[in-house]
């Protein structure tokens, strides 16, 4: 006979209650733990989505010169006597040890041409991935198929009188493209007048027109990346790459760091924007959940600390008997104690059971995704820690005002 | 030097800003192996000496030696090992856990110390012999009669063999059989040498004693006060020590 022996016959006595305040417990955590879940698979799925929707890394020519604005965001400087990027480079940046991390790269060589006396600014591009990389655009016509086709952002378009204004309507749509499906070339509703453009002496046909995106594309030609090389006499040189980095589970800077190392003359830049309206999106979300789990909490400390309460004020007489018999404070601490914490472990192994397989059953619910539930080995013991800290703390007042009875007052509530 | 002093004891309540003197100067000595009955009407202090006695009430006034040990001048929970050490303690009710067996009840108080649990259980079965329920030792209490119960309750006050017993009525809810076993065993454990202290309402039980204390408005009667049939007034081939004046 021990104190824990007295604790666990008193828990078999009150299975009942001890049922109670276990499921109380359960309810808390198993709360908890498909909350974090669930919160997890979803901000992993917005997370991925957000990398997957524009670029989040720019690599152009390291240079301490020029200042080089691109899509509204300062990515970096190029200089006119840096060793350009080539081809070569962007091959090499898919070869990184986070190399699967990268969803898209885009490389681009950026130069100014003369098209029926204006000057232009004209992009090659992989059109693959520049589609992939910018999901917003809504371009009227087709996306570039053969060598001769290009396409027009929306000012330049206009300019050449390759569309009629209609930037009011056309501004409208563009802002509610972004729900386009991945990859998706929409009609944006412009009518196109003609096809055909005369770019330094020779002709393209123009595939389709990119609706107002606000963005440096408005004034822009985009063509093929080989033919543009050709054309502007820059054989496999690149201006600079965009790249769409999964930052699922690895810092950008990391990627970051990993291009620097790979590519030495050139200047990786995280896209300060895009990373930190990342975070945000993930941090409201990982807030939420924690207030979330915090209310739930709390609500189940209070539920404990009512039974527990009840629990030792039913159980007076039995403490003041205890106390006579010689149990110290200490003892009665303890064994109360004892019961409180085995409970709690109770509760908490079968809220993280139950909290896992609700989180496993109703991820479908929330979020679109087909990638299984992760299994976190540190939940468990987390669950256990929580309910653990959670019961005991909730008991403490009560624990400690039935040790403070004086066993004659004790007895005398017979 | 007497095995209980007490020493100009008096407690007092505090109600609704009104003091109530349950206790009045109450100056008693007890030798060691005396048997001592305590007597008097309900609400006349016994409990409330029996508690003071039991380590477990603070006096208001006054001190309480128990061999040698000024009890109140301990600290909390050194008196809660002074109780467990040095006192056994019968209930009226008995008080055992309904959900302990009969061994276990009497363990009770040996679940503190760090001592193998073979020899918790069998200091426990001893004292189960001595009281006659060794051969019920794993019933539980709701499957004992009263006497049984009673016996049980001063087997669990027996197990750590302290030297002063009290008992608050023990025989209070039994029937005069069985309260006459339950005194049976209590007298045996006064000839053999162990102090008892019990409060009762039974004179029967009192003209057993060694001697008998009468108190009234929680002061304590002079010998011969209660009167001619009083039990103090009795010839006890027991009798050691005498109240102080």
């Amino acid at each position: 006979m021990r104190i824990r022996t007295l604790a666990i016959a008193n828990l078999k006595r009150r299975k009942g209650k001890a049922a109670f305040l276990a499921a109380g417990i359960a309810l808390g955590i198993g709360t908890v733990v498909a909350l974090l879940g669930l919160s997890g698979s979803i901000r992993r799925e917005i997370g991925t989505q957000l990398d997957q929707f524009g670029a989040n890394i720019v690599v152009v020519p390291k240079s301490d010169s020029l200042a080089l604005n691109y899509g509204g965001v300062s990515v970096s400087s190029v200089a006119l006597d840096v060793q350009d990027l080539t081809g070569a480079d962007a091959r090499d940046i898919r070869d990184i040890p986070y190399g699967n991390r990268l969803s898209v790269v885009a490389p681009k060589l950026l130069g100014s041409v003369e098209i029926e006396g204006r000057r232009v600014l004209l992009a090659g591009v992989d059109f693959a991935s520049e589609l992939q990389l910018k999901r917003w655009w809504r371009i009227t016509g087709d996306a570039p198929q053969a060598e001769h086709e290009v396409l027009v952002g929306y000012e330049v378009a206009v300019a050449l009188g390759l569309v009629q204004d209609a930037a009011p309507a056309a501004a409208h749509q563009g802002h509610g493209a972004h729900a386009s499906p991945p990859g998706a070339a929409h009609d944006a509703g412009l009518e196109l007048r003609r096809d055909r453009l005369d770019i330094a002496g020779a002709q393209y046909r123009v595939s389709g027109v990119i609706a107002p995106t606000a963005g440096p594309e408005d004034r822009m030609i985009f063509a093929s990346l080989p033919h543009v090389q050709a054309l502007l006499g820059k054989p496999d040189q690149l201006s600079l790459i965009e790249i769409s980095a999964l930052c699922k589970d690895c810092p950008v800077g990391d990627i970051v760091a990993q291009i620097s190392t790979r590519v030495p003359h050139a200047k990786a830049s995280a896209v300060q924007q895009t990373v930190r309206a990342r975070e945000q999106a993930v941090d409201r979300l990982a807030r939420f959940s924690a207030a979330v789990s915090g209310v739930v909490l709390a609500i189940g400390a209070l539920l404990i600390f009512t039974t527990m309460t009840g629990a030792v004020m039913e159980r007076t007489r039995e403490i003041g008997v205890l106390r006579a018999l010689g149990f110290r404070k200490r003892h009665i601490v303890v064994g109360l104690m004892i019961e409180v914490g085995l409970i709690s472990l109770l509760g908490g192994l079968v809220g993280w059971g139950a909290g896992t397989l609700t989180s496993w059953a109703a991820l479908p619910w929330f979020a679109q995704t087909d990638s299984a539930m992760e299994f976190h080995p540190w939940l468990m013991p987390a669950a256990l820690g929580a309910a653990l800290l959670i019961g005991v703390a909730s008991s403490l007042y009560p624990i400690f005002r039935a040790a403070r009875l004086d066993p004659t007052q004790a007895l005398r509530a017979i | 030097m007497p095995f209980i002093v007490l020493d100009h004891v008096s407690k007092t309540y505090q109600s609704n800003g009104a003091t109530t003197c349950v206790l009045s100067d109450v100056t008693q000595h007890v030798q060691e192996g005396e048997f001592v009955c305590l007597m008097g009407p309900s609400g006349s202090g016994k409990s409330t000496l029996l508690a003071i006695l039991g380590a477990m009430s603070h006096p208001s006034q006054g001190r309480l030696l128990i061999d040698g040990i000024d009890v109140y001048d301990l600290a909390d929970e050194a008196r809660a090992d002074f109780r467990r050490e040095y006192l056994g303690f019968v209930f009226q009710q008995h008080h055992l856990m309904p959900y302990l067996t009969a061994v276990e009840n009497v363990m009770l108080p040996l679940a503190v110390l760090r001592s193998p649990g073979g020899y918790k259980r069998q200091r426990a079965m001893e004292a189960l012999y001595r009281v006659g329920l060794a051969d019920k030792a794993a019933r539980l209490p709701g499957q004992l009669s009263g006497g049984e119960q009673g016996r049980l309750a001063i087997a669990r006050a027996l197990v750590n063999d302290p030297p002063l017993l009290l008992a608050d009525e023990p025989t209070g809810a039994l029937d005069t059989h069985t309260g006459s076993q339950i005194m049976e065993v209590l007298l045996e454990l006064g000839r053999q040498g162990r102090t008892v202290f019990i409060v009762t309402h039974n004179p029967e039980s009192a003209a057993l004693a060694d001697r008998t204390i009468h108190i009234r408005d929680g002061r304590i009667q002079p010998p011969g006060a209660a009167g001619p049939g009083s039990a103090d007034s009795r010839p006890s081939a027991r009798l050691i020590g005498a109240p102080l004046s």
